[in-house]
């Protein structure tokens, strides 16, 4: 608090006969500021927190009522999801979303990662401000349009290259997501690796590491804290897309048996049936606990993932 | 200073003035005014699209704001209160099957619509029998040569459960029959537009959108027992897969809603614009 009016007497030495009282002046309106912005911060905080609350009432509230009408285990156990004979089994979108957001992943991580450290690493400079204002971009598009793209230019890839006579299904849709989630992913662990000191290259370098044993063993490891949150951030992407996996993934509601059967994911069946089912009805209701389903994985994905970044980084 | 400050105020009267003239202007002239919101149907969409625009021109100070999702979405967002007309591809004043009817609302009859069977281009079949559709889409039927084509697996693309178009086809040109849920070359749509982009991109598909969607080179209506599909079948009566579009209202329509119904029900523009958008008048059914 002392500083800034220290600064502001020194900086106006011209009106010094006025310093004393003007200077109480500002000390005054520093601290009123830092005052008001301190509870403007708050009051911003729990905003967001109350916001996050409301969807969690609202959205759990109607969800609840779905087990007054039938029990838990039909609706978490059974895999016949045929609401308008009454069968409301969602075991298979469960499955469905797990398998695809990790299938995505399995897909997406490890290019991004790549090219994450091709950026930060590797490649010369004109080459990364070539790339990185592409991965900007690509950021940037609409998911509606790599839907598009997806039905349009990947189904029948994969249709000719498969030999199945639909092609939608899981593989369709983790490439569609791969290809949204990967700028994102790049991006976030491209600034990570940029971050790690340079000291702790020339350290590594100095005890005679090779560029391999530098970047495997000691600039990734340093970064891997935003690798991680590079990771969440693209798979919480990759479970909550709807617009562009809908028009991909064929929506059956059955498990998913191959790679190209036609299937559905939690948000793909809501997307599909919410507009067509009455308020009050059991289906409502069950497509609010899918919902509801959906806010908990991510929830829970995303704690599990902190919690393996906070225990990584504990062990280095 | 002072003259930008005369200059402004001059400025601000001259604006508010000519406002307020028009305004007056356009009350004069026309003294409906209100908001009208139609939900529902996109089968119907394009067709209250088209009279919004043309509604609205003849009364300035009539907001009409329309949008579809699912023709159950009509009559539901009129029993919620949120729009005035609920767009539906059938009467919804009355049980159909898998939806039980709204009470109180009233189903105003407002276009004929004309359904059509679609398949990819590269299908060589044109023509199927309600038979053969009731075993395609029960899933009896799975190859292209059962019907007449080539050797080829049939790629099934329907509606989802509660889209108008879906249960109308059901109900016409399925005679009832069932449409598989589970199978492998099986795939729902959520829209129109999408199922159009489907069979269009899908070879060996087949697949049922409203005639008005019927364009373009990718995709191809067939016949229907040896019947085209076309507007002049459907009001001469050879050809049987078509309903009636309905603008539901909570009771009977009033104020600038009632106008806007009877506008689109009216002589000119049935036989106007609602022809040229591949509809059928109401009038040419009786």
């Amino acid at each position: 608090m002392g500083a800034p009016v220290h600064n502001l007497a020194t900086t106006r030495m011209d009106s010094s006969s006025k310093q004393d009282s003007s200077a109480q002046r500002r000390h005054k309106r520093h601290r009123l500021s830092n005052v008001f912005f301190k509870y403007y911060f708050l009051f911003s905080i729990l905003a967001l927190c109350f916001v996050l609350g409301l969807v969690f009432i609202f959205i759990g509230k109607t969800a609840l009522l779905l087990f007054g009408q039938i029990s838990p285990a039909d609706f978490f156990l059974s895999f016949n999801w045929t609401p308008e004979e009454d069968a409301f089994g969602a075991a298979a979108f469960i499955v469905n979303t797990l398998s695809l957001t990790a299938l995505t992943l399995l897909i997406a991580v490890p290019i991004s990662v790549g090219m994450a450290v091709l950026n930060a690493e590797i490649a010369p400079k004109w080459m990364t401000s070539f790339i990185r204002p592409i991965l900007d971009l690509l950021v940037g598009i609409p998911s509606i349009v790599y839907g598009y793209l997806g039905l349009t230019v990947l189904l029948p890839f994969l249709r000719r290259v498969s030999g199945e006579s639909l092609g939608d299904g899981l593989l369709a849709a983790a490439l569609v997501l791969a290809l949204m989630v990967l700028p994102t992913i790049t991006r976030i662990s491209d600034d990570a690796i940029v971050a790690v000191p340079r000291k702790y290259r020339d350290a590594a370098y100095a005890l005679g590491s090779t560029r391999l044993q530098v970047i495997s063993r000691v600039v990734l490891p340093a970064a891997s804290r935003g690798v991680v949150s590079a990771v969440i951030l693209g798979m919480t992407r990759a479970v909550g897309e709807t617009m562009a996996v809908v028009m991909v993934i064929g929506n059956t509601p059955q498990l998913a048996k191959s790679l190209f059967s036609p299937t559905s994911v939690l948000t793909s069946n809501i997307v599909m049936q919410i507009s067509n089912v009455e308020y009050d009805s059991t289906w409502n209701y069950a497509l609010h606990m899918m919902a509801f389903l959906l806010l908990l994985i991510s929830f829970v994905l995303i704690l599990v993932i902190r919690i393996l970044g906070r225990k990584r980084r504990d062990q280095a | 200073m002072k003259v930008f400050k005369k200059f402004t105020v001059t400025a601000l009267t001259a604006v508010i003035a000519v406002t307020a003239s028009f305004a007056g202007a356009a009350a004069a002239a026309d003294s409906l005014k209100g908001k009208i919101t139609v939900n529902g149907s996109t089968a119907l969409l394009p067709l209250t699209l088209q009279a919004a625009k043309e509604f609205q021109k003849l009364h300035p100070k009539v907001k009409i704001a329309a949008s579809g999702k699912g023709s159950v979405t009509g009559p539901q967002a009129v029993k919620k209160g949120i729009a005035d007309i609920g767009a539906c591809d059938w009467d919804a004043s009355m049980d159909v099957p898998g939806f039980k009817a709204f009470e109180g609302q009233v189903a105003n009859k407002v276009a004929v619509i004309p359904f059509a069977t679609i398949v990819n281009k590269n299908v060589g079949v044109d023509n199927l029998t309600t038979e053969q559709l009731k075993g395609i889409y029960s899933g009896k039927i799975t190859n292209w040569k059962e019907v007449g084509g080539s050797d080829a697996d049939i790629v099934v693309i329907t509606r989802s459960f509660g889209s108008g178009t879906r249960v109308n086809y059901q109900a016409k040109a399925l005679s009832g029959g069932d449409i598989v849920k589970k199978e492998k070359n099986y795939k729902e749509t959520g829209s129109s537009g999408d199922m159009k982009t489907a069979v269009g991109t899908t070879p060996n598909a087949i697949g049922y959108i409203d005639l008005v969607y019927v364009t373009g080179g990718d995709i191809k209506a067939v016949k229907y027992n040896g019947v085209t599909a076309s507007t002049d079948n459907v009001i001469n009566g050879s050809y049987k897969i078509w309903a009636y579009g309905y603008y539901m209202t909570k009771g009977q329509p009033t104020g600038a809603t009632k106008e806007f119904i009877s506008y689109v029900q009216s002589k000119k523009f049935q036989q106007g614009s609602l022809k040229k958008l591949k509809f059928i008048p109401i009038s040419a059914m009786k």
